[in-house]
């Protein structure tokens, strides 16, 4: 019933074009076309590139084509070329993000023109806040489970775990289904959903495959590991440095340290920071959408009155200038992968010292210090002046707390959604070599039948197309 | 600096341009201004192409003189495998004198 066709222009097949992150993890945008309408899914940069190489490879398509432009969530894999395309290109699409995410990418949009500001302007080229700010007012937001239908396109947004605002979109265009899940979670932590399974049957899954065929240290043991870790680590008189991205997990670790410090009282005198520009804007966000997030938050919000995220033990620095560096602390600062900025200085100035602590607690990409003090180098190259080189003396652990999903989680959901196509993105070559694989050996069984499941791998600027010759069927059923 | 040449990439909506001293500048060094000015080192995972907008035709030769006040299209794709990009030629500073049979590429170490 289904053929995959490489030549075929035909209406009736699906094309697939992948911009970025297409065996690789950063700069995440793919496009769907499907019956002469064309939809994009995500428009991040890659965090292990710079300036405009960091940008989806945008030359290689017509983005005037783009009749609607989804962004799954706010992080900036995902969606940190948005206004690059928005004012930058022909792109003369609709935009669509949920609340929190809108919210949010203004904030750490922002963050990110800074930041990349620093040192002659590297975002001059990219764009600018006049940029950031002209994009953000044409941006329109989406609701968890409403569907909108605009040209003969319709999507409903799920939750997807993950982060505060991430959403999978279910898109329908001419009776073919198609579900894109972004970066997506399924284990219930501390305060969001997990991801849903949407109701509908997808013909395509666009999935994520960050982690291939990994399999996750069960979250109660990372808990613990993480705490016995940072307890040992400042009774011994050490700091420890928890890299993170500003939102997300980082409001996550605060929610799993603010709790053991309130059971330790030994630990009572020992500061716990978050340090970023964006803390005390992001808290106000996370705050606002209490309501948006799982049971559990929502109970305590509403029956004790409490807000889960007035810490008591965690105090947010802006800059660095303001924090007093005298003795063992922990400190959370952003960005996660250790590039440049707050997490990186403070790498540095505490690298030399043995009694310190470095735990990694995302995914790390190709290119970034993060992937590389994970081998334990001996000395680590300043970021600002790369020939000055500084001993690595701190332990360096890592601890995933990574709000994707394993193997298990990965499959089991795949299964629930069970879709006969399914193409692979976000991953880099090798995990998500072996997760192809091991879905193929899965569905071995299922070969030159009717449930035959075809796992696609695209590289960026690849051109797949899929044919479906049984479209009337498809929409006669969905209908 | 009197003399410009005028770019765009391919999926931008305005002209962007380099300033330099002279007459024109090879395709060489013109890859390797337009990689600065757009801080794309390391570039170990593209391709950089520049193209006529007249006649669509790509500028092949890295020793080709591209006269000043011209207009060239600039076009960014993948490399067929990381680490291969062209572009990592340019910043290394080895333009390529002449193309003299695939996989047979004689290189110019003077900048060395
Ligand atoms: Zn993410
Ligand atoms: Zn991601």
């Amino acid at each position: 019933m289904i053929s995959v066709d490489s030549k075929s222009d035909d209406n009736e097949s699906l094309r697939f074009f992948c911009l970025g992150g297409g065996n690789e993890v950063g700069r995440s945008c793919h496009i769907i076309e499907f019956k002469g309408k064309t939809v994009m899914f995500d428009a991040g940069v890659h965090p292990g590139f710079s300036g405009l190489n960091a940008l989806p490879f945008y030359d290689e398509y017509d983005l005037s084509k783009v009749d609607i432009l989804l962004i799954s969530h706010f992080h900036l894999d995902h969606a940190a070329s948005l206004p690059y395309v928005m004012q930058h290109t022909n792109f003369k699409g609709r935009v669509f993000m949920t609340h929190p995410t809108k919210a949010i990418f203004r904030w750490i949009l922002g963050d990110f023109v800074r930041i990349t500001s620093i040192g002659e302007g590297v975002s001059a080229t990219v764009y600018n806040d006049d940029d950031l700010a002209d994009a953000f007012d044409r941006i329109e937001t989406i609701d968890y489970h409403s569907t909108l239908e605009i040209d003969g396109i319709k999507f409903t947004a799920y939750h997807a775990g993950h982060v505060l605002g991430a959403a999978m979109f279910f898109v329908e265009i001419g009776g073919l289904k198609v579900l894109f899940t972004g970066d997506y979670s399924r284990v219930k932590d501390r305060h969001l959903y997990s991801a849903e399974v949407p109701p509908e049957k997808p013909d395509v899954l666009i999935c994520e495959s960050t982690f291939g065929i990994a399999t996750f240290e069960n979250r109660e043991e990372a808990e613990n590991r993480l705490t016995r870790l940072v307890h040992g680590a400042v009774s011994n008189g050490g700091r420890v440095l928890l890299p993170t991205f500003a939102l997300g997990r980082a409001q996550e670790l605060m929610l799993v340290l603010d709790e053991y410090w309130s059971e330790n009282p030994d630990l009572e005198n020992i500061e716990i920071y978050f340090c970023s520009a964006l803390a005390r804007k992001c808290m106000t966000v996370y705050k606002t959408y209490v309501n948006m997030m799982n049971e559990e938050i929502r109970r305590r919000f509403k029956t004790e009155n409490m807000n889960p995220f007035n810490f008591k033990y965690i105090k947010t620095l802006r800059s660095l200038e303001s924090f007093e560096d005298f003795g063992p602390c922990v400190v959370i600062a952003s960005p996660g992968m250790l590039q440049n900025g707050t997490s990186r200085e403070l790498l540095e100035r505490w690298a030399p010292d043995p009694r310190n602590a470095l735990i990694i607690t995302g995914y790390s990409v190709e290119g970034t210090m993060a992937k590389t003090i994970l081998t334990e180098p001996l000395e680590i190259p300043s970021s600002n002046n790369p020939d000055i080189m500084i001993p690595r003396r701190l332990s360096v652990d890592e601890i995933s707390f990574a709000a994707h999903v394993d193997y298990e989680q990965n499959s089991q959901f795949i299964d629930l959604v069970s879709p006969k196509n399914i193409i692979l993105v976000h991953g880099e070559i090798n995990p998500m070599g072996r997760l192809k694989s091991a879905l193929l050996s899965k569905y071995a069984k299922f070969r030159k039948t009717k449930r035959e499941v075809k796992v696609f791998t695209p590289r960026n600027c690849d051109d797949l197309r899929i044919q479906f010759q049984g479209m009337r069927v498809a929409k006669a059923l969905g209908n | 600096m009197s003399s410009t040449i005028f770019y765009r990439f391919k999926s931008q909506n305005k002209n962007s341009k380099i300033a330099f001293d002279g007459t024109g500048l090879t395709v060489f060094d013109l890859k390797k201004e337009i990689i600065n000015i757009n801080k794309m080192a390391p570039a170990t995972d593209f391709n950089l192409s520049l193209s006529n907008p007249d006649t669509d035709e790509e500028y092949k030769d890295d020793n080709q003189v591209i006269p000043r006040s011209s207009f060239v299209i600039a076009r960014r794709y993948p490399s067929s495998r990381v680490g291969k990009g062209n572009a990592s030629r340019y910043i290394a500073g080895k333009p390529r004198v002449s193309k003299t049979g695939r996989g047979n590429l004689a290189w110019d170490n003077h900048n060395k």
